[in-house]
Order: C-alpha cells, then structure tokens, then sequence
C-alpha cells in the first residue's frame, strides 16, 4: 500500500486548520507547525489542509513539485485571478492579485509567501501602533521576517488600500506560520541593518 | 481524495460527521470571515440530519473546527439543558469520538451557542460558535442581496439608521431587544445572532474569537479577537443593554443564586409572581456553589 505523507491525514488537517484560525485570529503571532509536518513544510501542509477541486491556485515562481497537482487537485489559475498563490519570498512580486470586490471581498487572494524565516530576522514590522489597535492585536505587536524582497511590502499597502479588497498574506518558513490580514497595518520599524 | 477521512471505533460517520471536502470548503470560509471582520462569506451549507433553523449552521463551523481532545460546550438560551443544546452535543459526541462534553464555561475548548454570551469572560484559548438565524442585517430595509451586498461593501447603513431612528420618534426609544445591529472594526454591521443587547458589549475587545454560522442562509462572518463592536446608536440616544432594576430602582437579584449582576430571566411563579432568575446556568450553578461553601465554612 501507498505510504501517505501525515499533512494529507484528516486529523493532521484539523490541527493545521486550527492553527491557521489561529494565526489569523492574531496577526503577527508566530505559529509553529512541527508537530504536524512529519519533514514536510509549513507551506505544503497548509496547501494540503486548504486545497481541493473547488478551489483554484497559481504558482508564479514554481515552487510546487508536477507530483503535488494531482493530490492538492486545485485548479491552476494564474497570479492575476486565482484564489490562493503560492510565492517565493525572496523575489518581487511580479504580479497583480486579485483583490476581490466590493460584493465579495472575499476573493481577494490569499498570498502563501514563503521566506527564510519567520519569527526573527533583520525585516521588523510593527503591527499596528501605539493608540491603535486592529483586529487581532491587542494594542501593537512586532513581526521580524528575513528574506522578504522590500517590493511586497510596498505592494502590499496599495493592495490592501481599499478596505474591503485587499490581500491576506500568510508567510511561512520551514516549519512556522504567521499571518497578515488585509485589515493589519504593517510598517517597517527603523531602519533594516546594512 | 486528498484528505484521507478517519473513522474510528468502528462508527460508521466521518469524524465530524461531514466529509472532509466539506470541512474544507466551510474552512476556507472561515479563514476569509476572520481576514474581513463582519462581512457574511457565502459558503456551501450542507443538509444535516436535523431541520435548518436548529443551529445547523453552527454546527457545521464547530465540525469543521472539532478535533480529537476537544472540550464543547452546547448552551441554549444560557442553558446546556434545553432540547437544541442536548440534541446537539449528543450529535457531536456521537460523530465525533475522542471528543469531550462540558457544561462549564471555563473547562471548555469551543462554545457552540443559541442566544447567549456566556457570563464568565472568554479567554484566548476559547472559541466561541454563535448560530444565526437570519445573518443581515440589512433585510429589514432592502429586499435585494444583490443591493445589500453593495451596500454592506460601501458601509452605507444610513438606512438602517432610519429605521432606528422611527423607533426613537414613535416609541422614544430602540425597541431592538434581540440581534442588535453592531458594527465591526468601523466597517461592515452585523447581525450578532438573537443575543440580548445585554450581551453586545461583551463581543467588543473580546479575548475570544467569535464565529457566527447561518446554515439556511449560507454564511459564515466573524468578529476576531481584540475587534470594535459597536452597536449601532446616535450621539444623543446611546445604546442601553436591558434595565433590571424594579419599581424601588433596585437592581433585582437571581432568585437562585442572589446574583445581581448577570443576565435575569423572567417566570412566573406559581403563587403567580414574577421570579427572575439567571440565564446563565453554568453562571448561576457556579455562584450558588460558592455561596453555599461560604455558608458552609461560616457555619
């Protein structure tokens, strides 16, 4: 019998569903997935946990191996008009998400960006600030990425403008997730270090 | 099938009863409600083996939630004793094994919920699960979807703040007593389900998130925690939660258990007087509880 990798497993699925609400619930918050990843990805499992057929998914910098298609059964769509895109953190954005629409803001894009690492790194974003506190975030928080490209940050305040289109961006590393929502105000603290 | 179901000890159902495309759909939904605070998600409602308008719709968030070592509470109107709330987790402990039941507030994982707010504040760690009958607010002053839809988009609830405003001019007050119109994080309003105004306040900054399922109308909307939740009001006409004072002015206190600052139900006793008492079960067992240990102590 086929051995199947744990991410595809039901209950697995049901862990990373809840730490995704989670991660969503409190933009900023570091989650961390080792428990469930069995050696896969952060990134795979939250594909595995949120894909099916009637969904659909663009991969811009191809980063999903041909053998992942057929088990996440997504339908390919392109960086412009699918629901869910995959990206490399490291590069600039290239494209234009969807950002939904006044009726259904809802189909604006969940960006799954993958960076070096989640949690710590020289990118400090205070999420945001002091006298004003967002969904999810009791007064402020701090979020350090590395291997961000500078680009999606800029990208991201035009995407998410006009509330309530926008982007959800959830970031991963290795093993980590955190999310930003289109309603979290993100701005650089400081200056990054040269 | 790219989610393997599990069925264990021999039952026949799904974990959850619902199948895992299901649970997929409704939990891509639920991520999107939480990332736009108070705007309704459409989402596929399944039929499930019990009537639309029986807390469907939040049944299907809490299965699509639910994990092994879960701790689900099932409160109707305060109670966890009524027929919806005993019907209801009886269906969840029978789909989903592994999972424990609870009466108490603080020993619960996820809160599944017909017209109450628990009393005891909810911590972080807590999920509370509202069932909506009828999710927008809107339908009272604009038959279309199409048009609500639009204008839920561009917060334009000037409408609905008309039709407070006839009630203010005819009754001199909002007569809203249940599913009081509130607005989240300064955007979309809401129907927060057919809670009392009482409980409005307690979703403002709440440390819980808070979900609400309507399974006849197929939505699914969310207030995150640490969100505004304002009741819709006017400057000079603030929203008030229910009075309980008595003719004297006195706040009245629980028959039961003497509280005097939660939510009272109003009976009749059979002498034929008015007996108010508590909602919140859960809340008042746990106040008679200490009171009697005090008055055990004391003796």
């Amino acid at each position: 019998m086929m051995k199947h990798e744990c991410i595809w497993l039901a209950d697995v699925q049901q862990r990373v569903f809840r730490e995704l609400v989670e991660a969503f619930s409190r933009p900023g918050e570091v989650r961390d997935l080792t428990p469930w990843l069995d050696g896969a990805t952060a990134q795979r499992a939250v594909l595995a946990t949120l894909m099916d057929g009637e969904t659909t998914l663009a991969d811009p910098h191809a980063r999903l191996g041909a053998a992942d298609w057929p088990l996440l059964q997504a339908r390919i769509g392109t960086a412009e008009d699918a629901r869910y895109v995959v990206a490399d953190g490291r590069r600039a954005p290239g494209f234009e998400p969807a950002l939904g629409t006044l009726e259904s803001p809802e189909s604006g894009a969940t960006l799954l960006i993958e960076v070096a690492a989640v949690g710590s790194g020289p990118l400090a974003l205070e999420l945001a600030g002091p006298g004003i506190d967002g969904p999810g975030i009791d007064g402020r928080r701090e979020l350090r990425l590395d291997g961000l490209h500078p680009d999606w940050l800029l990208r991201r305040a035009d995407w998410t403008a006009g509330f309530p289109l926008g982007v959800d961006i959830l970031f991963t590393d290795a093993t980590r997730i955190v999310a930003l929502p289109r309603t979290t105000r993100a701005a650089p603290m400081g200056n990054p270090p040269t | 099938m790219n989610a393997m179901p599990h069925t264990t000890g021999g039952n026949a159902y799904n974990f959850g009863f619902l199948d895992e495309y299901a649970k997929k759909e409704i939990r891509r939904a639920v991520l999107k409600a939480i990332a736009i605070p108070g705007y309704q998600v459409p989402y596929a409602s399944r039929e499930m083996p019990m009537g639309r308008g029986f807390g469907t719709g939040g049944l299907q968030l809490t299965l699509a939630l639910i994990g092994p070592g879960e701790v689900v509470k099932v409160i109707d109107q305060g109670s966890d004793d009524s027929v919806n709330a005993v019907n209801l987790r009886r269906f969840i402990e029978m789909t989903c094994p592994g999972v424990s039941t609870t009466t108490r507030t603080a020993e619960a994982s996820l809160i599944q919920s017909r017209h109450r707010i628990p009393e005891r504040p909810l911590t972080p760690t807590q999920i509370l699960v509202l069932q909506v009958p009828y999710p927008d607010p809107l339908v009272v002053v604009e038959p279309s979807e199409d048009k609500r839809k639009i204008m839920h988009g561009e917060a334009d609830y000037s409408r609905l703040l008309v039709k407070l405003y006839e009630d203010i001019v005819q009754f001199d007050e909002i007569t809203i007593s249940h599913r009081y119109p509130t607005r989240i994080n300064g955007h979309y309003v809401i129907d927060p389900s057919p809670i009392p105004r009482w409980d409005v306040p307690r979703l403002d900054h709440a440390a819980a998130l808070t979900l609400f399922g309507a399974g006849r109308e197929k939505k699914i909307y969310a207030v995150p925690p640490h969100t505004r939740a304002e009741p819709l009001a006017f400057s000079d006409v603030p929203f008030r939660v229910e009075d309980f004072r008595d003719e004297a002015g006195r706040r009245r206190a629980c028959a039961r258990c003497g509280c005097t600052d939660s939510f009272l139900d109003e009976f009749s006793s059979d002498a034929g007087e008015k007996v108010y008492q508590c909602s919140d079960t859960d809340w008042c067992d746990e106040k008679l509880l200490r009171k009697e240990s005090l008055r055990g102590e004391a003796a």
